[in-house]
């Protein structure tokens, strides 16, 4: 090519592949050496007794299931459980909007259980095939996002709160104060990215529910985080854990279970429920519409309300279960933890956070207007 | 070119047998989808996962709020300086390369590639992961301010005070640093292309009459290589404008670039008929540019005739 | 390194100056140093990227016993490699199209081609995801059918750049050599196959690897394409690394880098660094 008359933006394509050309080669080979065809095992196990073919395809969040429970429960059913990956609830949710490309269980959290629901996009239950539906605390067997749970069953649930250093604060940040309207930490602060959940938590700290947000309120709100942005560092991307065991920041508005994973690295680490309270959080397991394996979608569920199994799972991720029957079987260290299970007083003041679809675009422009401020 | 165009007339069955297969797919797999997405540019959300499309033309007015505009323009400044540097740190490593001995040019372009072969997140991490409060680069200017504090010692000067981590990570400062880590192969490519097919006689020339270095480059060099200049400028500002990963991970909190604003839209925001919008709007944008660009070319092109 | 010769330097021996090669090295250190950081960390004994540990080899042998990730590989490849092929066919027509006709529409046809590359990628992905709803594009079919419909969005972004390199290698083909053929009777399949595809085939390899690595590296649009039993590296790597990067990834990313280097290096000595250098 190095004769070719070429004009305007083709030259810059076409030459780009010199280079790419050049180091292309490499990754062809590369890639081939160290791979094999995946084997199709799917086909020679035996058949679950659901009468369905032995496969599930579990789509899950990162870190979110015991190191066994897949292979145990191919041991015990023989379904071999397909789990992929996604990042974020807004991810699943755009996935599926347009139609269910094969999964069978996905594990939304409360207010995308109640927007996917109203969008039909998931199934109801069938309680007669999840009799372990009776390990989970009283609290989760009805909830307010999915009442009698039609919908959906416990898998964790989270309540958002202040992770922090301890050897870097003055004193454990008990107040929203601290993140939202004052400099003392100047620099050193990193809050959620998500705009939905940052106005109904400045709502809590201005002693509104987290549901009864107004317009006016928004507005409001919209000034003070303004004013209070020269002192974030960084809006996060629920990878607050990481900036906060990093040193990048001293306080981050995280999960509690986030903060809970890193406690265990680092003893220097804190979390707290800020006394005007939170916004509760729950992870379900819900079955999509268009399930090709409805049937082992439900024989998992009830595998993973398990006693044995939920204590298993949860001595992996640490996040707070609302299994009880799982929850007793846990060591006192995780049952006491502060962290993961706040005190009953703190948690009243909590509440979940329906879903809005008036409010959700006007959280959106108002937090794009923050950022572009 | 070589040789006048056929009319397509006159030669209708290889032209067909030419023209059908890449029509069709072009059609089918890329206008049919992207045609649903422009209709939805002009429907409005009626339910969680329900779109109607009902010609409103509300999606672009909102679009064209000075709240938008003003993110485009700043994604602009932001794609423009990212481009500029890739220019000023590329040039030269383009003529390193094109003046390179036969034998190491292949080796020095597989360099500048390299980087291109890891997955563009990990590559995002592996940058942060250096610039980071406690990073190796933050290190690194401790360890120098360090030694010079030692240096003033031993003349008898004060030492300096103790170093304070400078702020790498999450501001603008990053963005820009970033982009111009991802987008640096992208413009020294098409340089080197366009300074490979210089005539070197005319710098010897220009060097024999007595012309310096830096006057050869701006008078002789630069001229010649118009063409790549522009077009490494182009193929490093579309993808930069379009850049959401690294504002997302490496910005501040007044980093969000325009492609952030409608990545939200799509995922976040769950408001496809505004997301839409916005997409077209940028696409406008961008389709201008190029026309604006292979506009210049063909003039250059006539001029040179 | 070979670049320092012990001749005297000629004016035009940039690359033998000082400053020119400070400029180059502290480029190339700009480039690899947090390459270079990531594979020092892939060795590092701690669940995070954070502080250096002490030496371990136990996230390689995580990353070789990840069989999902494997999974994820193969399927990357075997995208990347249909994908290309396709493109390259879709693409040389589109190219030869554009160079020999002059045909009504001619610019919008050039426009429309260009748009897949500056199309922002989420929109494509968007646009993407519904088409293959509407189409009830079937899902669950055996691999490698499954990989079908990422395969057919990754060709529709490929292969408008493999148009661009062929045309514009075309346009250093002399016409008199095609009509000298015809004269001698050949036929217009033969004068394709024996004239235009043997001066194409630079402009050919040149499309075809830059198809593979687009394909190779795609995210966004392979995340909206893809179903349960289609994960590609580029997806499995997001999701993996989308809270913090474990050394995992890091030995999986150290493995690629390495066998790129390895076998880039094997393959520029087998075909020759000239023949290479000419292809462009």
């Amino acid at each position: 090519m190095s004769n070719a008359t070429f004009g305007g933006n083709k030259l810059g394509r076409r030459s780009l592949l010199q280079g790419l050309g050049v180091a292309a080669i490499g990754i062809s080979f590369g890639g081939l050496a160290g791979c094999s065809k995946p084997e199709s095992g799917a086909k020679d196990a035996k058949i679950g007794g659901t009468g369905e073919e032995p496969k599930l395809n579990f789509y899950n969040w990162d870190t979110y299931i015991g190191e066994t429970t897949l292979a145990d429960f191919k041991g015990a059913s023989g379904v071999d459980v397909n789990m992929t990956l996604f990042a974020s609830n807004d991810e699943l949710f755009a996935k599926l909007r347009a139609g269910n490309p094969g999964y069978d269980l996905i594990v939304p959290s409360n207010d995308f259980v109640e927007r996917m629901a109203a969008a039909d996009m998931i199934v109801p239950l069938d309680h007669a095939l999840i009799p372990n539906f009776k390990n989970a605390a009283p609290e989760y067997q009805d909830v307010p996002y999915d009442p009698k749970r039609k919908y959906s069953m416990p898998y964790t649930w989270l309540a958002l709160g202040i992770g922090y250093r301890k050897s870097k604060v003055s004193s454990p940040p008990d107040s929203w104060k601290v993140l939202f309207d004052s400099d003392e930490y100047k620099g050193r602060i990193a809050v959620l990215s998500e705009a939905g959940d940052m106005f109904r938590l400045y709502g809590k700290y201005l002693g509104k529910s987290v549901n009864s947000l107004t317009p006016e309120d928004i507005k409001a709100i919209e000034a003070m985080m303004i004013k209070q942005k020269p002192n974030i560092k960084a809006f996060h991307e629920d990878n607050g854990q990481d900036l906060l065991l990093k040193g990048e920041v001293d306080l981050v508005l995280e999960y509690n279970g986030d903060i809970a994973q890193i406690m265990s690295e680092d003893a220097d680490i804190g979390f707290v429920i800020p006394k005007e309270g939170s916004q509760l959080n729950s992870d379900n397991l819900c079955i999509p519409k268009g399930a090709p394996h409805p049937k082992n979608a439900h024989a998992f569920i009830n595998y993973l309300l398990d006693a044995e199994v939920g204590k298993k799972i949860t001595e992996t991720i640490l996040y707070p279960t609302p299994n009880a029957a799982a929850k007793a079987l846990m060591p006192d260290s995780y049952k006491n933890n502060q962290a993961v299970f706040p005190a009953a007083e703190v948690l009243a003041k909590c509440e979940y956070a329906k879903f809005n679809p008036e409010l959700q675009p006007k959280y959106e422009k108002a937090f794009t207007r923050v950022r572009a401020a | 070119m070589a040789g006048a165009l056929q009319d397509w007339r006159q030669h209708k069955r290889p032209f067909a047998a030419i023209v059908s297969a890449p029509i069709f797919w072009l059609v089918l797999f890329f206008l049919v989808p992207m045609g649903i997405v422009w209709l939805y540019s002009f429907g409005q959300n009626v339910g969680p996962a329900a779109i109607e499309i009902t010609g409103t033309l509300d999606n672009y007015k909102r679009a064209t709020e000075w709240l938008y505009l003003s993110i485009f323009l700043k994604s602009l400044a932001v794609a423009a300086l990212v481009t500029f540097i890739c220019l000023i740190v590329g040039f030269p490593v383009a003529m390193a390369i094109t003046f390179a001995t036969e034998k190491w040019r292949p080796w020095l372009l597989l360099a500048i590639m390299l980087p291109f072969w890891t997955n563009l997140l990990i590559r995002t991490y592996a940058l942060m992961m250096l610039m980071g409060q406690n990073g190796y680069a933050n290190k690194g200017l401790g360890a120098m301010w360090d030694g010079a504090s030692w240096l003033r010692t031993l003349v008898g000067l004060q030492p300096l005070e103790a170093w304070t981590p400078v702020q790498l990570l999450y501001n603008n400062f990053a963005v820009v640093l970033g982009l111009v880590y991802v987008h640096l192969p992208f413009m020294v490519l098409p340089l080197y292309s366009a300074l490979d097919r210089l005539d070197k006689s005319l710098i010897e020339a220009s060097l024999d009459l007595g012309a310096g270095h830096f006057r050869t480059l701006m008078k002789i060099v630069v001229p010649l290589a118009g063409s790549g200049i522009a077009a490494g400028v182009m193929i490093t500002l579309i993808p930069a404008l379009g850049a959401y990963l690294t504002p997302d991970l490496m910005g501040g909190t007044d980093s969000q670039m325009i492609a952030n604003v409608i990545e939200r839209q799509f995922k976040r925001a769950n408001d496809w008929p505004f997301g839409a919008a916005l997409s077209f709007l940028l696409i406008y944008a961008m389709f201008a540019l190029v026309a604006l660009q292979s506009l210049r070319g063909s003039r250059a092109k006539v001029g040179a005739h | 390194m070979a670049l320092f010769g012990r001749q005297p330097i000629a004016p035009l021996e940039y690359t033998r100056k000082l400053w020119m090669r400070s400029w180059v090295g502290a480029t190339l250190l700009f480039l690899y140093a947090p390459l270079i950081l990531l594979m020092v960390f892939s060795f590092n004994d701690s669940k995070r990227n954070v502080v250096w540990k002490g030496f371990t080899l136990k996230y390689y042998e995580k990353a070789f016993a990840n069989e999902s990730l494997v999974e994820a590989m193969v399927n990357s490849l075997t995208i990347a490699l249909l994908a290309t092929v396709f493109s390259v066919i879709l693409g040389a027509l589109a190219g030869v199209m554009l160079w020999r006709f002059r045909f009504p529409m001619k610019s919008a046809v050039e426009g429309v081609m260009s748009l897949p590359i500056i199309v922002p990628e989420i929109c494509l992905g968007v646009a993407m995801l519904i088409f293959f709803a509407r189409m009830d594009w079937p899902t669950g079919l055996p691999w490698p059918l499954n990989l079908s419909a990422i395969t057919i969005a990754h060709i529709t972004f490929c292969f408008p750049f493999v148009a661009m390199v062929v045309r514009s290698r075309m346009a250093s083909f002399n016409r008199e050599q095609e009509e000298a053929a015809k004269d001698l009777g050949a036929s217009e399949w033969q004068t394709f196959r024996d004239i235009l595809l043997p001066h194409m085939k630079p402009g050919l390899i040149a499309g075809a690897l830059l198809a593979f690595t687009l394909s190779l590296d795609d995210f966004v649009i392979t995340f909206f394409t893809s179903g349960p039993d289609t994960i590609t590296f580029p997806v499995k790597v997001y999701s993996m690394v989308r809270f913090s990067v474990t050394p995992e990834v890091n030995a999986a990313s150290t493995i690629l880098i390495i066998l790129t280097i390895v076998l880039t290096a094997v393959a520029l000595k087998l075909q020759g660094v000239k023949g290479i250098a000419e292809t462009h």
